[in-house]
């Protein structure tokens, strides 16, 4: 346990360091406000651009409610650009240490492989959760100030859900991180693989009931009706054991000592 | 110094078709200082890499006071060939971090790290990033993180191949300095740097043990009686006569320089010194020749 605490330590010190702790909130931040200010000022924008002769401008566009507005910057921005910014800053997360000898050297004292594993996923996932709720509650005031007010109970549960999906897109990326290599085949492997989860969702239902990107549908499908579907909660408990299952491989993969490849 | 045994039992381990460390069975007692030599490619640094546990034997066991090894890491210390710290760590937070990950707590740390460092020779650079140091720098880094928690048994993985004479000697010098407190085990290619800090020495060849013995035995069993004579171009018709001398055993010419097999070395270096000066041969060396080290390790590896 001590060990987990020096490790979460040195990744948050790492962070700081490379002002990551900066830019990826930052990163975040831009994303979450650009989904309610471009929604409002589309019309104007293209109103000004556009000669404007033959294209309709549906007024409706701009009285969206905002729970809407706010699904859209989970749906639109995090679910796409956002996947690819976190997939690409972890693609390393494992990866650089294997490839150093770091690892094989961190191992070489009385550490145990979990506490390894875990303050690499723990530090790492609760930096990326501070940086998307930043982004979130960036977007969330923006929703409020220039569209209707979403209720503080459904932005926190939308929040909820969708970060259960981020331990997910951060322990699989750990988990490539760990069985490959090469930086950009992992961060190839992982955006497709969770781009491509985000993509299936809606297609099939039963699918869907294993697939970990629900949790993204359901924080919009929240925002959206404000109420709680009742699929969310299998889907909570799957995307979970998909966690652990992760994390066991990664576990695994190093206590077997199968990454040296030598 | 605590009371140690490293039993290396059998192990053995192949990667895909190839055998890098066969049937390898070693004991190490408290107070050993054992040099690990062969080749490249020999299986030092898998044999070492499985003492420090970061790979596993095949089969076989490697047992530290007859307990696992896995399970006593905190009684050895752990030089990789090329000791890699985190670049933006300063020397300070690595031996910081080392420490505290072996177990040790920040005031021990505080209070011992400024002496290790004064010890290795890095005071004035305790505050500069890892990412700055020379490979000298970084080897000296390795061994004070080796020294922190002050281990029973020191591993070694070629500590002063990579390094520039300076180096290599800032780096024996702290060896020797050590070595009277701990085990150590060093792997090398270099005979020269193991022949002047161990006194046993191991030789390994494509992965067997050919040779487990101290230096002075090895030198003993191994030495022939010789001579090493240099003589000048215009002589070399000398070389035939000498040949048929009864007390010559055989002649090896390399150059100027001829090394002479002598039956009885004693008794008849005269006679073929003076037969050197009947036959008005220039003379520029004349010595009495034992093996080396080096060569003494050709003919172990090469020939066997």
């Amino acid at each position: 346990m001590n060990t987990f605490i020096v490790l979460v330590n040195k990744e948050f010190t790492q962070m700081a360091r490379d002002f990551k702790i900066i830019w990826l909130p930052l990163v975040f931040i831009l994303l979450g406000i650009t989904q309610p200010v471009m929604t409002y000022y589309l019309p104007a924008i293209l109103d000004t651009l556009g000669s404007g002769q033959g294209i309709t401008i549906d007024p409706s566009m701009t009285n969206q409610q905002g729970g809407e507005i706010l699904a859209g910057t989970i749906g639109a921005q995090f679910d796409q650009l956002g996947i690819m910014i976190i997939a690409i800053s972890l693609m390393g997360i494992i990866q650089t240490d294997k490839a150093s000898g770091m690892l094989a050297f961190i191992l070489t004292r009385p550490v145990a492989v979990f506490s390894y594993v875990g303050g690499k996923i723990a530090s790492n996932y609760i930096f990326i959760a501070f940086s998307v709720a930043a982004g979130y509650l960036a977007s969330y005031l923006y929703v409020n100030f220039l569209f209707t007010d979403v209720a503080v109970s459904d932005m926190l549960i939308a929040l909820l859900f969708y970060l259960i999906w981020v331990i997910f897109i951060v322990s699989f990326t750990a988990m490539i991180s760990t069985l490959i290599n090469s930086p950009g085949l992992i961060a190839l492997i992982s955006i497709a693989f969770l781009i491509g989860c985000r993509v299936i969702v809606g297609l099939n239902s039963i699918i869907d009931l294993v697939n970990p990107a629900s949790m993204s549908k359901h924080a919009m499908e929240v925002l959206i009706t404000g109420s709680v579907n009742s699929n969310a909660f299998v889907n909570l408990a799957v995307t979970l054991v998909c966690v652990a299952g992760a994390i066991f491989v990664t576990n695994y993969w190093i206590s077997n000592k199968k990454y040296s490849n030598e | 110094m605590s009371k140690l045994t490293l039993e290396i039992r059998n192990v053995k381990k192949t990667f895909k078709n190839k055998t890098a460390v066969d049937s390898f069975s070693v004991v190490l007692q408290s107070g050993d200082c054992v040099g690990l030599i062969g080749p490249n490619g020999a299986g030092k640094s898998t044999l070492i890499k499985m003492i420090a546990d970061i790979i596993n034997p095949d089969t076989g066991e490697i047992l530290l006071n007859g307990k696992k090894i896995s399970l006593m890491k905190k009684e050895i210390g752990y030089l990789p060939q090329y000791p890699n710290f985190f670049p933006w760590m300063t020397a300070k937070e690595t031996l910081m971090f080392m420490g505290k990950l072996s177990g040790l707590n920040r005031a021990v740390l505080t209070s011992t790290i400024p002496s290790i460092l004064k010890k290795v020779g890095l005071s004035e650079e305790e505050d500069s990033k890892v990412g700055t140091f020379s490979g000298g720098m970084k080897q000296r880094l390795g061994i004070a993180q080796t020294l922190l928690h002050k281990p029973s048994l020191i591993i070694m993985d070629e500590p002063v191949s990579a390094l520039d004479p300076i180096g290599r000697r800032e780096v024996l010098n702290l060896i020797q300095e050590i070595k009277q407190e701990t085990t150590i085990l060093l792997s090398t290619h270099i005979l020269g740097d193991a022949q002047e800090i161990c006194e046993r020495f191991i030789v390994i060849k494509n992965g067997l043990k050919i040779e487990d013995t101290t230096s002075t035995e090895l030198l003993q069993r191994n030495s022939e009686d010789r001579l090493n004579i240099e003589i000048t171009e215009i002589d070399h018709k000398w070389v035939g006569i000498i040949g048929e001398l009864p007390y010559v055993k055989g002649i090896e010419v390399i150059g100027n320089k001829l090394m002479v097999k002598m039956e009885n070395l004693e008794a008849n270096k005269n006679l073929l010194l003076g037969n050197a000066l009947k036959h008005n041969v220039n003379i520029l060396k004349f010595e009495v020749g034992n093996d080396t080290l080096e060569e003494i390790f050709l003919k172990l590896v090469v020939e066997k």
